[in-house]
């Protein structure tokens, strides 16, 4: 395993995330499933250490993420949906800083990466669409040759087509050995392009097994991935 | 840090962060109180706060590859840094009314507080509640600065106010010293200031450090 999440907690006032374990490995693309406020957003900010767990860890390229803070998020990348870095400075701008926390930063690869995604780098993050912010994030990591990619959301609020897009770039990225985990509340992004589920619902981890494996386990006959997680949601595995 | 220091100064400072570093010039207003200059430098570095927070800048930091707690430091050493520019313009101002103009009738007759270096050792007292109740104050939450802002405004005012009214308490004249008059409590008096900025800075800088590596952003 690449990255290991193993028991995590978390209590708030109106929501509890309970003993979230699970892993991705490298070269495959990890779907994160559930519906809003399942807990996915909190799982994500706690494998970046933007929130402090009440328990339970979280290591990468075995080591803890705790103490190897640093030398760890020079190995990952992450975008995290929606939200927006300094709008009213030109990406250019914002690149040649983040760059310089980066030894394995490539010029080359940000020139590729920028390329292939027609970024324009002299645009202001206000002036960029949401799927176009989403891609700017990737761009960073893969500059960086990030060998974990953690998106939160990376698909919400895109059209079909730049959905279709991103969810491309995933399986090529794969391809290079990438991990990518992305977490996602449409079904039909997991169907297209995961090789992994990790399913969460109201802050437990239902499962988290290959998709081969859940539909295997859990599909009736004649029902798609999205009818069985319906299913489950609906009440099956709260029963 | 260096890194980090560099993108608090590119991507997430106000330019009035910097432009109001000249406010130190304030020293040579005669008629004036003068320990207002500090309070405008440290306007300057609110509106950095303020344009940070709509950036989104704390979370951005915290993601990139370096320890939670260097996100503090960094603004830490921005603030100060500021600070240190506009004192030495403060000192500047200083060292030209003790020399140059220490005779200008306009200073002499000055009703307020002199420019004098027990008046840099105030600036740096003001700085340091800067640093305590609004720098500690805004990483209690990372996103929340209008109590630590209004609570720092009551206290530099009370602050620029005692220090005001010292000079006229009989026995403590010699505050208000011009030139190079009284020269070793001038610079003993700088020299507590300083300490005591010193020790508060750094003291809320680790409180805040702390509490911040807790912090859910």
């Amino acid at each position: 395993m690449i990255v290991e999440v193993h028991d995590l907690c978390k209590s708030y006032p109106s929501f509890h995330l309970q003993h979230v374990s699970f892993g991705l490995e490298r070269g495959r693309i990890t779907g994160f499933i559930g519906r809003n406020g399942a807990g996915k957003t909190t799982t994500i900010k706690a494998m970046l250490n933007l929130i402090e767990a009440d328990s339970g860890d979280v290591s990468y390229f075995d080591l803890p993420l705790k103490g190897n803070e640093s030398a760890i998020k020079k190995r990952i990348g992450y975008s995290t949906g929606t939200l927006s870095w300094y709008p009213r400075k030109k990406i250019k701008t914002i690149v040649d800083i983040v760059k310089r926390f980066y030894d394995t930063w490539s010029e080359e690869s940000y020139r590729k990466y920028m390329n292939l995604f027609s970024i324009d780098e002299s645009k202001t993050p206000l002036e960029l669409s949401e799927g176009m912010k989403v891609k700017v994030n990737l761009m960073l990591a893969l500059s960086h040759q990030a060998e974990v990619l953690i998106l939160d959301e990376p698909t919400s609020g895109l059209d079909p087509f730049s959905r279709n897009e991103l969810l491309n770039v995933f399986t090529e990225l794969k391809k290079e050995g990438i991990a990518v985990f992305f977490s996602t509340h449409i079904i039909s992004d997991i169907e297209k392009c995961a090789d992994d589920i990790v399913y969460i619902s109201n802050g437990k981890i239902i499962v988290a097994t290959s998709k081969a494996d859940f539909i295997d386990r859990y599909s009736e006959d004649g029902e798609s991935l999205e009818d069985t997680m319906l299913r489950m949601e609906g009440g099956a595995f709260h029963a | 840090m260096r890194n980090l220091l560099r993108k608090e100064m590119k991507l997430s400072a106000s330019i009035l962060s910097y432009l109001f570093i000249p406010l130190g010039f304030m020293f040579l207003l005669p008629g004036y109180p003068i320990l207002l200059g500090t309070f405008f430098i440290s306007q300057g570095l609110f509106q950095s706060f303020q344009s940070a927070r709509e950036a989104n800048d704390i979370v951005f930091s915290a993601l990139l590859p370096i320890a939670k707690r260097d996100v503090v430091k960094a603004k830490y050493i921005f603030v100060c840094l500021i600070q240190i520019c506009g004192t030495i313009l403060m000192i500047i101002s200083t060292l030209l009314r003790m020399t140059v103009f220490s005779e200008v009738l306009a200073y002499r007759n000055n009703a307020l507080m002199n420019a004098n270096f027990f008046a840099v050792g105030m600036a740096l007292i003001v700085f340091a509640w800067f640093n305590l109740i609004f720098v500690r104050g805004f990483f209690k939450t990372a996103y929340k600065f209008g109590l630590p802002y209004v609570t720092f405004i009551i206290v530099s005012f009370l602050t620029i106010l005692i220090a005001e009214v010292l000079h006229h308490i009989p026995g403590l004249e010699r505050l208000n010293a011009f030139g190079t008059d009284a020269l070793g409590l001038q610079l003993s008096l700088f020299a507590a200031g300083l300490l005591i900025y010193l020790v508060i800075t750094v003291g809320s800088c680790l409180s805040a450090c702390r509490h911040f590596e807790k912090l859910d952003l």
